[in-house]
């Protein structure tokens, strides 16, 4: 029995990754911009199939098509940032989720315009076929993979904003927004580059899961809720929270499907209910 | 307390006629005593319209108007919540099924059009109570996400709770059935007409019946939370037990539009709790203005014509109709009424001085 | 700073809601109003999911129908009048279903409907058929609730269900019993009444068969499904002989390769894909039955495969269909296919446009169609066809993978029949 419990939550380990990935990007523009980005899954849909396309389709270097998705999403999240977001900073809440939730309409078409509404099934790159045996039972590489990628990740996040120049002045400004303008913080220029960085960690995410998933219309705001609510199970605009959050919600859904399969999808709005009402800032808030 | 008792006063008290004009404005506001003097003709005519509405229109063009009378008093219930308190709920729609799945089960028990109203009502109301109580200790987007929570365990009761909601089949064979008090008066509903004339008439109660509220001295102190809440606080008001009414009262509206919604489909389903449900009155209400009374009827008629006609148009509906929703919040941020009075009147009113 | 709401504020918000009222409803009504007059083509209305992950099926049937009309047009069309086809999207959304049948029927002016993906849509549509008395050719919700409940008990004549139901799922029984060394079955199937009636009959059926067969574990997944390692995971650690599984289109091709990345083929003999038959699923995991990843052990069905039956009429479709549009057809394909055909035939034999009138007299009729023999069954107007099912194997003959090892059991034996007894639709 203990196997059996410790193997399926390494399987919710790894789904875990997955929704770590979607939701940093999601609580650091919070964290800074001050915007609820309902967008956010849409950007990830943009990296899966942006991914789907350099790989799949023409067929290029694994590696080197996660990173052309990554430039690619991180365009269309500086041309969002630079016309639309930057005037909705300053708006109230419900302007602002609107706005964000406008463009999940928009974009959930613009990709059956662009490639159809069929499911794309990208195809597994070679090295990573083949599995580990864990527990007498086959592990999936790629899942491993994942873990690895989510913490490698993690801590890159934690290496950029604690240990250089930029990360300190997007902390600043994130305490702060004015007094970080006074002290000569490049302001507009430093909200591009945030909202273009969590732009790129939703399409990290989108990307990685190509090769065992399905690119679909839609896969972005199927998953947007579940990212919402490790986010605000972390507490809004913190990583660290974020990270825990999305562990907390993987391995509880993996176990929830294996021990009690009638109400997953109610438990985890109930996690997210108490922890608004016994502490509104989060697990890891301050 | 007294404040309370004030609102009962005011509800029930004389009536006094919602075109009654309020104060003259003075010489700058002097463009809009014309635009002024002409509410009553348009008053007048707009009732006569809806009213007449059945003799002209098709029964496709009524099932609509009952969906925007429907969507009109869901959204003007959460404009109560977002324009006069200034507490975003993204779970209104949970409130709107526990109104629609409650007057589905009576109707489906006793078939008394009604009855499944009230229930629908007073279910929708209990729910909101509760939950009320949990949420109003919280504002801004901690506020919006807990009862974005609510509203989706909600959801998810309705899909899982398959004994009492059928699951995600729902509720199917829910009968239209007949307005009445029994041994007084029977009016069948069997047709789409008379069904419309129904929700038009406990529709504009209930308009109107919001309107005393938010006009009421109750009303002025959501107003007063919503703008400076210390101030309020220092009064020695109970912020709270004010939120917590609002949230009601908003939780009844939602109640009520759901209540309407069995006995014109036959059928509820859970996707009318989902969160992308709840969307629809921030839309609404945002598309019409929050901060006019009206604006959310407006935004209600905008939204179903304007999404009825794209559809027609094209099957990539969401595009077009996202794109307005941006332009929206770029363009036309107090919303359509707003932008309308005070854009487009005074322009033409300029134009025609220039022609005399 | 808010604005202040005043009297004042709220009267002009009426003034303009009064004007916007009258200018659009009413400039809206003249428009639209006035095509319904015209009398000339028959109109049929159609809907399906032609947004989100399952677009393909309602693409697939505006394909498939749009193909039947254009044949009949270029042959004379219907009792000499064309047949005209819109066909909208129904977003799986039940409410939005409703909507369009209202819309096609009293406002378009369409004489008979068809299509809907969804159960919940189906079932949400059926009641208001009477209201607007229309036909309608349900192409592709499974439940069988729809035929049972709605047509055989509440006596809806206006519904008729030309694809083979969630009856089809169960025929897994029928497939196994044989197989003495399968005793430990395992279920993933789809957290909704599909999902759960399929599952049901499935066992209810195996039971009577094979009474030594255990079912040891089921795992339950809800719509928009990506990941299913979990769900894998959890029915594996009870070591299982077989899976059945009834998730579709692109999150039955997610299982399927998920399943490979853990290595249940290793494990187990036999994969039931209740609708692993369709084209999509097909073409999703073309790659691994070409490298025979599944070693020979899916198996599937679907309400229709394109490589049987073996008549004139299928090959002559699936040429139609593949000039036309340059693909394969898949099962909601053929059933709009075939309604299309079938309204013909009503039409033809009633020599009348009425609801009634054709619905009378497509009761009991017989249709030749590309899937085979169609019969309407009058109890409860479900439409009767054989469809195999078999191995999911690699064919010479065709770009993607087909069924082969086709196990052909006769409708009649695994469709349930008037009167009848409740389907427990729960887990």
């Amino acid at each position: 029995m203990l196997e059996k419990l410790l193997y399926q939550g390494l399987i919710g380990l790894s789904f875990s990754m997955y929704l770590w990935l979607l939701s940093a990007g999601l609580t650091l523009a919070f964290g800074v911009l001050g915007v609820l980005n309902f967008a956010h899954g849409s950007l990830f849909m943009l990296g899966a199939y942006a991914s789907f396309t350099f790989y799949g389709k023409l067929g290029l270097n694994f590696w080197l098509s996660i990173g052309l998705s990554l430039a690619s999403v991180g365009i269309v999240g500086a041309i969002l940032e630079g016309l639309f977001f930057r005037r909705i900073y300053d708006l109230d809440l419900p302007y602002q989720l609107i706005l964000t939730f406008g463009f999940i309409l928009i974009f959930d078409d613009l990709v059956k315009m662009i490639w159809g509404g069929v499911a794309m099934i990208p195809p597994m790159p070679r090295f990573f076929e083949g599995n580990l045996i864990v527990f007498d039972r086959p592990f999936p590489i790629y899942n491993l993979f994942i873990i690895f990628a989510g913490l490698a990740v993690a801590l890159i996040l934690w290496l950029v904003l604690e240990k250089t120049w930029w990360g300190r002045m997007i902390r600043a400004s994130a305490t702060d927004r004015e007094m970080a303008g006074a002290i000569g913080i490049n302001i507009p220029t430093l909200f591009t580059t945030v909202f273009v960085f969590s732009a790129m960690l939703a399409a990290v995410g989108g990307a990685l899961g190509t090769p065992v998933r399905v690119v679909a219309p839609g896969i972005g705001t199927a998953m947007i809720v579940q990212a919402f609510v490790i986010t605000v199970i972390g507490g809004l605009g913190n990583l660290k929270g974020a990270f825990v959050g999305a562990l907390i919600v993987g391995i509880l859904t993996s176990f929830g499907i294996l021990l009690f399969p009638v109400f997953e999808l109610f438990i985890i709005f109930v996690v997210m209910a108490i922890v608004l009402l016994v502490r509104p800032e989060g697990l890891f808030g301050k | 307390m007294g404040d309370q008792q004030n609102l009962v006063l005011y509800l029930f008290g004389p009536i006094i006629p919602v075109f009654q004009c309020s104060d003259p404005p003075k010489d700058h506001w002097s463009l809009l005593i014309d635009f002024m003097k002409l509410r009553i003709v348009f008053f007048a005519a707009l009732i006569l319209f809806l009213l007449l509405l059945p003799a002209f229109a098709g029964k496709y063009l009524l099932y609509m108007s009952i969906h925007i009378l429907l969507l009109s008093v869901f959204a003007l219930g959460f404009n109560l919540l977002l324009g006069y308190t200034g507490l975003l709920s993204f779970g209104q729609a949970g409130f709107f099924a526990v109104g629609a799945y409650a007057s589905a089960k009576i109707l489906l028990l006793v078939p008394s059009l009604l009855l499944g109203i009230m229930a629908g009502v007073v279910a929708a109301g209990i729910a909101a109570l509760i939950l009320g109580y949990l949420c109003v200790r919280h504002t801004r987007i901690y506020f919006s996400m807990l009862t974005l929570s609510f509203g989706m365990m909600i959801y998810s009761l309705a899909w899982k709770w398959r004994d009492v909601t059928g699951g995600d089949d729902g509720l199917v064979g829910i009968p239209r059935a007949a307005f009445e008090i029994p041994g007084i008066f029977r009016i069948s509903m069997s047709e789409m007409g008379s069904y419309y004339y129904f929700v038009l008439v406990i529709s504009l109660i209930a308009i109107f019946m919001l309107y005393r509220i938010v006009n009421s001295p109750f009303g002025l102190t959501l107003k007063g939370i919503r703008d400076s809440e210390n101030r309020v606080a220092f009064a020695g008001i109970s912020i709270r037990k004010y939120r917590l009414i609002s949230f009601t009262i908003a939780g009844l509206y939602a109640g009520l539009a759901g209540s309407f919604l069995p006995p014109l489909e036959n059928t509820v389903t859970p996707p009318i709790a989902h969160w992308t449900h709840s969307a629809e009155p921030v839309l609404v209400t945002l598309l019409g203005g929050i901060h006019t009374f009206a604006g959310p009827i407006v935004g209600a008629m905008l939204f179903y014509v304007i999404k009825d006609i794209i559809v027609r148009f094209t099957q990539y509906w969401l595009i077009w109709f996202g794109s307005i929703v941006v332009l929206l919040v770029l363009l036309f941020r107090g919303g359509v009424v707003i932008f309308i009075t005070e854009k487009i009147w005074p322009l033409l009113k300029r134009k025609q001085g220039d022609r005399t | 700073m808010a604005k202040k709401m005043t009297r004042r504020r709220f009267l002009k918000g009426a003034v303009i809601g009064g004007v916007a009222l009258g200018t659009g409803l009413g400039g809206y009504r003249v428009t639209y109003g006035q095509a319904k007059k015209a009398a000339g083509p028959i109109k049929i209305g159609g809907q399906g999911a032609i947004s989100g992950a399952h677009a393909d099926y309602g693409w697939q049937m505006m394909a498939g129908s749009t193909l039947a009309m254009e044949e009949i047009n270029a042959r004379g069309g219907v009792l000499k009048r064309k047949l005209e086809l819109k066909f909208m999207d129904e977003e799986l959304k039940p409410a939005t279903a409703v909507k369009n049948v209202r819309y096609l029927a009293t406002e378009w002016g369409a004489n008979f409907l068809f299509g809907v993906d969804s159960s919940g849509s189906a079932m949400a549509i059926g009641p208001v058929l009477p209201e607007v008395d229309r036909l309608h050719f349900f192409t592709h919700a499974a439940t069988h609730r729809l035929t049972e409940e709605l047509v055989a008990q509440k006596g809806i004549k206006q519904i008729f269900r030309m694809v083979a139901p969630v009856y089809q799922d169960a025929l897994a029984a029928w497939v196994f019993k044989d197989t003495p060394e399968i005793k430990r079955w395992a279920g993933i199937n789809c957290d909704y009444e599909y999902g759960y009636v399929a599952w049901n009959l499935f066992k209810e059926n195996m039971k009577r068969f094979r009474p030594d067969v255990e079912f040891v574990a089921a795992a339950w997944a809800p719509f928009w499904t990506m990941d299913f390692s979990s769900h894998i995971a959890a029915v594996m650690a009870e070591k299982p002989d077989a899976i059945f599984s009834t998730p579709w289109a692109g999150e039955g091709v997610m299982l399927l390769r998920q399943a490979l990345m853990l290595g249940v083929f290793d494990k187990i003999q036999a994969w039931w894909q209740g609708m692993g038959g369709s084209v999509d699923l097909l073409e999703g995991i073309s790659r691994e039955v070409a490298a025979d990843k599944f070693k020979g052990k899916l198996w599937a069905t679907a309400r229709y495969i394109h490589n049987y039956p073996v008549t004139p009429e299928n090959k002559a479709f699936v040429a139609a269909f593949r000039k036309r549009w340059g693909k394969f057809p898949n099962y909601s394909a053929e059933a709009s296919y075939s309604a299309i055909y079938a309204i013909k035939a009503g039409v033809e034999k009633a020599k009348s446009l009425e609801t009634a009138k054709v619905g009378a007299a497509l009761e009991g009729v017989e249709l030749k169609t590309p899937a085979g023999i169609r019969l309407i069954r009058k109890e409860d107007h479900q439409a009767i066809y054989t469809v195999p099912a078999g191995k999911v194997i690699q064919s010479p003959d065709y770009p993607l993978p087909v069924l082969g090892d086709l196990r052909i059991i006769p409708a009649k034996e695994y469709f349930r029949h008037p009167p009848f007894t409740p389907v427990a639709a729960t887990k």
